[in-house]
């Protein structure tokens, strides 16, 4: 069933991707059933078929083509702005994953953050709950991105970036909605994009957490996302930096918000310390135990993740940090102790703690090819190493089976599917040009020596002419000292003086 | 590649301790540092082709190489180390050490030092506790005058000759000086060198003290700076753990290079197990 409320849009279909993924199709099945719920803006199928199971679920879409393809599925819909709703229809929950960027359409006023925030309040029944997403605009995804979030294009015709309203810190978007009369009782910072998360993790536990772990967690998030995508520095790096160095929300792509009109339900939704869908079909908790171990508990999916969060570091980053820092012993230590402990196990997936080398993510499948793989991180991601001398990839990975005390070295294999950096493009430039300038240089060089030795082999040849007694060599020699003495005849006769002491 | 990778018979150590042939180590693809130094690890005037990647003793030798524009340089420690490496000691076990290896300062083919060596023996003579051997450079050991006034102060050696454009090298050269140090409690030499980390590690206790005997037109600035930056391995008598501590440091101790590490990164084929089971 669909329903014009005014303001639609009849020719337009959103161009970027709805909100959606397991950890949203999670949250939404913790909604007490029963319930009204309106899902606000663009958001995935198996979402809205998630929460329809046994709730009365209602969409806000701009776009009627969209709106007709997801009523003709049976969902209730409304059709138009988000300024031309009513407060006539209340929800138990509102849920804009997708943010407030796409529920004004060109006809009618734009609303900006605050205003959209207090239209969709405006819906909620007292005791209601509002479940937004606000996209940081200085977030890890925005600041990899290629492209400029100010123009206009893929249905954006008020770009406003980072010029735009909403709240640029976890604490401020809390403080806003407390505010507006929504006190928030959970949040939590996204990864790896904001209206497709795989990993929650609340502000707190991005303080006193296992930040390390949590770092690996956000990077290994961040690196199944961008596959593939092309972006200006490596978001993986990035991602894992701000969360080990406690900035992590703060450059989280975006921040979800569970906010309460007054009364506060009894059946609240409850954020755990960590959410995250490691693979489609796998939802995981992570909290804290009084004993200070943080426990990783599978809530659908592979039950070999149950158990302890390994602590301690990601093994890639500990062997480019001692790549860098020309650190060959300790270098040297982690690539052995690797190739015994996981030798399947990609760089990337593999958390140290002193001697202690574990999965991060243990379903994940055997690698024969982890070590050629990290041959050509090594290689291509812009990083200094002890051997500058190594430039092709096979020589690589000879070194580092060596280093790593390998019996044989393993096959050269692709580089891994990751991230399309262009600062590695630009660093790659610049490596061939230098490498094209000292081959030049080193051409000329050898044409010195060339030269050197040709000469040296003219005069060994003369010698050994002389010594091997040609008629034709014995000949031109009579000549030359005949001239020779012919000469010296005319100087004595011309200087009057003996010229001894010079070699003839 | 330079001919200078062949002195003292450092490629064809190299290339026994990556289980290779001695006698004919393979082209090694950049070039050796073959003497300790206070510039990149290369000597002064090495013909330098462009991009080629340098192997330095140590990590100090490698920043610095990076301070004077050398950036492509790869540290794998001092081909002596891969002997001592190799060559294990009897460990103190039935090792009998005396007296003092003496190494008195020696240019090279060309150079000439200036000086008295006679004086230089004097002090020598009363400063050493036990018997004195001197290891003389192969140029001074030839000459008669000058290898006279040392036999008169003690035994007189020379390691052999360091090699030339790839020829009369003495390949044994290092396996000589390291059979020698082993059997001296002290390491001697009026200048800071080689010969004195090498002896450090074969055991030594190390000395720099006399007459430095400075070459014709040398650059004595950086003389004064050796005996600045190193004054805990200059004296009669210096501490001997916190030399051994810098002098291990500077030959590379505890980089080292695996066999097929070295032989991947010196540019040497890797032995393949075909290889290996027909050998």
């Amino acid at each position: 069933m669909i329903q014009m409320i005014g303001g639609e849009m009849p020719e337009f279909t959103e161009q970027r991707p709805p909100a959606g993924g397991p950890v949203h199709r999670h949250l939404a099945g913790r909604l007490p059933a029963h319930t009204r719920i309106l899902v606000a803006g663009p958001h995935d199928d198996a979402l809205v078929d998630a929460l329809a199971e046994n709730r009365e679920v209602t969409c806000l879409l701009r776009s009627q083509p969209d709106a007709e393809a997801l009523a003709a599925r049976g969902v209730r819909v409304l059709c138009g702005s988000l300024a031309k709703l009513t407060e006539t229809e209340r929800f138990d929950t509102v849920i804009a994953f997708d943010g407030t960027g796409r529920l004004c359409t060109p006809e009618g006023p734009q609303l900006d953050w605050p205003e959209s925030v207090r239209a969709l309040k405006r819906t909620l029944r007292p005791g209601g709950t509002l479940l937004l997403t606000v996209e940081n605009e200085l977030g890890v995804h925005r600041l990899v991105d290629p492209g400029s979030p100010t123009v206009a294009r893929d249905g954006e015709w008020r770009p406003l970036g980072e010029f735009a309203t909403a709240p640029g810190r976890p604490d401020r978007l809390a403080a806003a909605l407390g505010a507006e009369g929504l006190p928030v009782a959970g949040l939590a910072a996204v990864w790896p994009l904001p209206g497709q998360p795989t990993l929650l993790v609340t502000p707190e536990t991005l303080r006193y957490g296992p930040l390390d772990a949590l770092a690996a967690s956000a990077a290994s998030a961040v690196a199944t996302a961008y596959t593939a995508r092309e972006v200006l520095s490596d978001p993986r790096r990035l991602t894992a930096a701000a969360v080990r160095r406690g900035v992590g929300a703060e450059f989280a792509p975006a921040w979800l918000a569970v906010a309460h009109l007054a009364p506060r339900p009894a059946q609240a939704l409850v954020l755990p310390p960590v959410l995250a869908a490691p693979g489609p079909e796998t939802i995981t908790e992570v909290a804290g135990s009084p004993d200070g171990v943080w426990l990783r508990r599978v809530i659908r999916g592979d039950a070999s993740l149950n158990g302890p969060l390994p602590t301690g570091r990601l093994l890639e980053e500990l062997l480019l940090g001692a790549a860098v820092d020309h650190d060959l012993p300790g270098l040297r230590r982690l690539l052995a102790r690797w190739m015994t402990v996981l030798p399947q196990a990609i760089a990337e997936n593999v958390v140290v703690d002193g001697d202690t080398f574990a999965p991060l993510d243990p379903s994940a499948p055997d690698r024969p090819d982890a070590l050629t793989r990290f041959a050509h991180t090594l290689l291509t991601g812009g990083y200094t190493h002890p051997w500058p001398g190594v430039t092709d990839v096979s020589r690589m990975i000879a070194v580092l089976a060596g280093a790593a005390g390998l019996a044989e070295t393993p096959p050269e294999t692709p580089a891994a599917p990751g991230p399309d950096v262009r600062r590695d493009h630009a660093e790659q430039l610049a490596a061939l040009r230098r490498r094209l300038a000292d081959a030049e240089a080193r051409n000329l060089f050898f044409e010195t020596e060339l030269e050197k030795r040709d000469a040296e082999l003219g005069r060994a040849k003369t010698q050994i002419a002389a010594f091997s007694g040609s008629l034709g060599y014995r000949a031109a020699k009579a000549g030359l000292v005949i001239a020779r003495k012919a000469r010296n005849r005319l100087r004595n006769s011309t200087s009057g003086s003996t010229d001894k002491g010079q070699s003839p | 590649m330079h001919h200078g990778n062949h002195f003292y018979g450092h490629a064809h150590v190299l290339a026994e301790y990556c289980g290779l042939d001695p006698s004919r180590p393979p082209r090694i693809d950049g070039y050796l540092q073959h003497g300790w130094n206070v510039v990149d690890g290369l000597g002064a005037g090495t013909p330098y082709a462009p991009g080629l990647p340098i192997f330095v003793w140590s990590e100090r030798t490698r920043r610095r190489a990076w301070s004077m524009g050398r950036p492509e340089a790869t540290v794998i420690g001092a081909p002596f180390l891969y002997l001592v490496e190799s060559i294990p000691g009897t460990a103190g076990l039935t090792e009998v050490r005396d007296g003092t290896l003496w190494y008195p300062f020696h240019g090279w083919e060309g150079q000439h030092v200036t000086g008295d060596h006679q004086r230089l023996i004097d002090e020598i003579t009363a400063t050493e506790p036990g018997p004195i051997t001197f290891c003389l450079y192969w140029q001074e050991f030839q000459n008669a005058r000058i290898r006279a006034a040392y036999e008169r102060a003690g035994r007189v050696i020379c390691h052999g000759y360091r090699g030339y454009m790839r020829e009369r090298t003495d390949e044994r050269f290092l396996h000589k000086q390291l059979a020698e140090l082993r059997r001296h409690k002290r390491v001697a030499s009026n200048r800071l060198s080689s010969a004195v980390f090498y002896g450090v590690a074969a055991g030594c206790k190390p000395a720099v003290y006399g007459d430095p005997m400075y070459l014709h037109g040398e650059n004595e600035p950086t003389a004064a700076r050796i005996r600045r930056e190193w004054p805990e391995l200059h004296g009669v008598a210096p501490d001997p753990e916190h030399a051994r501590a810098t002098a291990m440091d500077e030959l590379g101790a505890g980089r080292l290079a695996s066999p097929a590490e070295l032989r991947a990164v010196l540019g040497w084929k890797n032995v393949t197990t075909e290889e290996r089971a027909a050998a």
